[in-house]
């Protein structure tokens, strides 16, 4: 049967402008065969749910370096229950202290990544959540 | 000036030269043709050293990948290198051993830290702590909304304000996060980009309201625009613009604070960001040139100009690359000056060479093992002749750093210099065959890297393009493919790696210090004289609107104006993007 490529979203929410890891996941994914959306830098919650809903996205990638992970993890959670897109899964890399980590999962982030983590585990977790997803 | 009659190239006669070459080939075909004859290798751990064991790998390159790495340098290896035109002494044309004639000999680093954090009182008490253990260097980190010329209630700072580094809306927050801490004597500044006129007039209206000259305090402001547009990210205008209100700066420090250091130009970002050492000097030399240039058209003469600003460079892994790309970079600025200046002067052909080490090369993975690279790192920098070195603290892949790791990061050079006499000779790798050769090497490549970005129509076109990203891209995929090949090692990370973490203090920021900072803010605002902020806003944007329109105006005496009255930083530069517009860089990767 075949498969639809898994339409990743790539964002940079809120402030912080250092780029290099998202634009480097965006290509490994890529490269995995996934369409890829990235926003680029300085993105509200708002602009992301809603280039979410736009562009038919199956996941989120949030990239954060700024240690705002929590309020804008918070946020775009929020807005994508209050649209009805809480089944899209959201992951997280950047700097992200082992505890807050916990919190974001908590609070329905499906997984987090931190520096040093290996490429290949992100899109393992990606086509591994898609698998979960069709499974509902 | 006429070209100098050059002495021999070729130090030895050509027959001396066959007969090395002689030599080398029986070397090789005898000495290490049995070393690594299949039948001798005994791979470990049959042997303690590995010392009959076969090398590691077929083809060894340098740390930026750029060259391959011999297996041993010979005086062949730089034969036409001219000891005199090429190599050189300290502080002469083309100055590839050191700007400076003395250099480490007469050197006294001060104890310096760049921090900052919450809101000023948060801020103030690391800085106190800092300035007791003796530090004379404080550079403010700013948080991210002040840096972008934002107020700590604009919506999009909610969760950034104060995370990493001082909140500052209007001078009081500048004010509270000095307070107790002498001013004069003090080296201070910030490395806030697009904001350079507003960074200006704060510390300059902090010494007024404090009663000190401001002729005393050593201020520098980075004032680099370029930085934010090549994955720092934190910019406001278009390019063009910020170029111009930076070099607006330039102009009142060089008239009015001459004391002052007014821009640095930093290759830090395209290098962390994944472009080679070559690319670095190359990308360095054409971006600063630039910036040259933008001040030489408001009058600053380049002898002026050059000999306060610095090239601001990264010093990664590769130890001898490292301190071979400082050599580099000062030979190459200086002919590429000379071409492009059309002068002599050493005070242009000369430049200052400056360091932030290998953020970029920390792990989160056993943070301890990164004050040994750092130390590497440092000791690249000081063997490669740079002025001045800031080392991150070996914390920071994980959060801000503590008052301890921040000092222990600072200590490495003095160490490295007090009790292991690294600076005692200058240039102490000049003449070694290996790092003449490849100051050689990452010379010619990065006069191609410099040609490529004016093949573009220069700096500015080049950034607004963003040419740069490519090659960070391209470099950065590559650097991750090596790591989970395996084929580069990072200790901890892929080789010999724990399965328990190894737990460290890490640095908990103040999470009251966005309320108390919106809260200081409100304050401010009902307090003030309201029609002197209407007025001075007004004045202003007049101003930006004459500067829009292409006529020449300074637009600090106006910011000064404006910080005065406490106009807060968002409604300073809401006025400027209302003029200039907001700027955003494609999504390319």
């Amino acid at each position: 049967m075949d498969h639809l490529p898994i339409r990743v979203l790539m964002a940079k929410p809120g402030l912080d402008g250092h780029e290099t890891g998202a634009k480097l996941i965006a290509r490994v994914l890529r490269d995995a065969g996934m369409d890829v959306i990235y926003t680029g830098s300085r993105q509200t919650p708002e602009m992301i749910v809603r280039t979410a809903s736009q562009e038919d996205i199956d996941i989120i990638g949030l990239s954060i370096l700024s240690g705002a992970h929590k309020e804008l993890c918070s946020r775009i959670l929020t807005l994508l229950r209050q649209e009805g897109m809480e089944d899209i899964p959201l992951i997280v890399g950047g700097i992200i202290p082992d505890k807050d980590a916990s919190v974001l999962k908590e609070m329905g982030v499906s997984e987090v990544f931190g520096p040093g983590t290996n490429t290949s585990q992100v899109v393992e977790c990606v086509r591994n959540l898609m698998c979960s997803r069709e499974k509902h | 000036m006429e070209e100098s009659k050059s002495s021999h190239k070729n130090v030895y006669s050509p027959e001396f030269w066959e007969r090395f070459q002689s030599k080398i080939t029986e070397w090789e075909e005898g000495v290490v043709k049995e070393r690594l004859a299949p039948e001798k290798i005994k791979p470990y751990p049959l042997t303690h050293s590995g010392g009959l064991d076969k090398e590691t790998k077929k083809e060894f390159t340098s740390g930026s990948g750029d060259f391959a790495i011999k297996r041993v340098y010979t005086p062949l290896d730089i034969k036409d290198t001219d000891p005199i035109e090429d190599i050189g002494l300290p502080a002469q044309y083309p100055y590839t051993r050191s700007r400076d004639p003395v250099g480490y000999r007469a050197f006294r680093w001060p104890l310096g830290f760049y921090a900052g954090y919450g809101s000023g009182e948060s801020a103030n008490q690391r800085f106190r702590e800092l300035y007791a253990a003796g530090a004379r260097e404080i550079g403010l980190a700013l948080d991210l909304p002040t840096q972008i010329g934002l107020d700590s209630d604009y919506p999009l700072a909610e969760g950034e304000v104060g995370k990493v580094g001082v909140a500052i809306d209007t001078v009081a927050d500048l004010e509270g996060a000095m307070e107790g801490i002498p001013l004069t004597g003090l080296y201070t500044g910030t490395t806030g980009n697009c904001i350079g006129p507003w960074m200006l007039a704060m510390f300059y209206v902090l010494c007024e309201k404090r009663g000190v000259d401001p002729h005393k305090v050593m201020v520098t402001l980075q004032n680099d625009p370029f930085k934010e547009y090549t994955g720092r990210g934190t910019f406001i205008f278009n390019p063009a613009v910020a170029v111009d209100l930076a070099s607006d700066v330039v102009e009142y420090i060089f008239n009015y604070l001459p004391e002052w250091r007014s821009q640095i130009y930093c290759t830090t970002p395209i290098r962390w960001g994944g472009c080679s050492a070559s690319q670095e000097i190359g990308f360095g030399i054409a971006n600063l040139m630039c910036y040259v240039e933008a001040a030489r058209d408001k009058g600053v003469m380049p002898e002026d100009y050059i000999p306060r600003a610095n090239l601001h460079m990264s010093s990664d892994s590769d130890l001898f690359e490292e301190a071979a790309k400082f050599r580099a970079a000062r030979r190459l600025w200086a002919k590429i000056a000379r071409e492009r200046v059309k002068t002599d002067d050493p005070r242009v052909l000369a430049v200052r060479l400056t360091v932030f080490t290998a953020a970029n090369r920390l792990t989160a993975q056993e943070p301890l093992n990164n004050t040994i690279r750092t130390t590497a790192q440092v000791l690249a920098a000081i063997l490669g002749g740079v002025d001045h070195i800031h080392v991150p603290a070996h914390d920071e892949a994980l959060a801000l750093p503590t008052f301890e790791s921040t000092r222990l990061a600072n200590l490495t050079k003095h160490v490295l210099h007090d009790e292991c006499f690294v600076g005692t000779t200058v240039d102490p790798l000049g003449g070694s065959y290996y790092v003449e050769s490849l100051t050689n090497q990452l010379e010619e490549k990065a006069r191609h890297w410099y040609d490529q970005v004016e093949a573009r129509g220069g700096a500015k076109l080049a950034v607004e393009r963003g040419y740069y990203f490519k090659e960070m891209a391209e470099g950065q995929y590559r650097y991750q493919k090596e790591v989970e090949s395996g084929e580069r090692q990072v200790i901890g990370v892929n080789k010999f790696v724990l399965d328990e973490k190894i737990p460290i203090k890490i640095f908990k920021g103040d999470p009251e210090g966005e309320q108390k900072q919106i809260e200081r803010l409100n304050k401010i605002r009902r307090e003030r004289n309201n029609t002197r902020v209407e007025a001075s806003l007004s004045e202003l944007r007049k101003v930006a609107e004459t500067k829009a329109s292409g006529r020449r105006l300074n637009i600090v005496p106006a910011m000064l104006e404006a910080v005065r009255a406490d106009a807060t930083i968002g409604e300073i530069f809401g006025v400027l993007r209302e003029v200039y517009g907001d700027h955003t860089l494609p999504g390319v990767f």
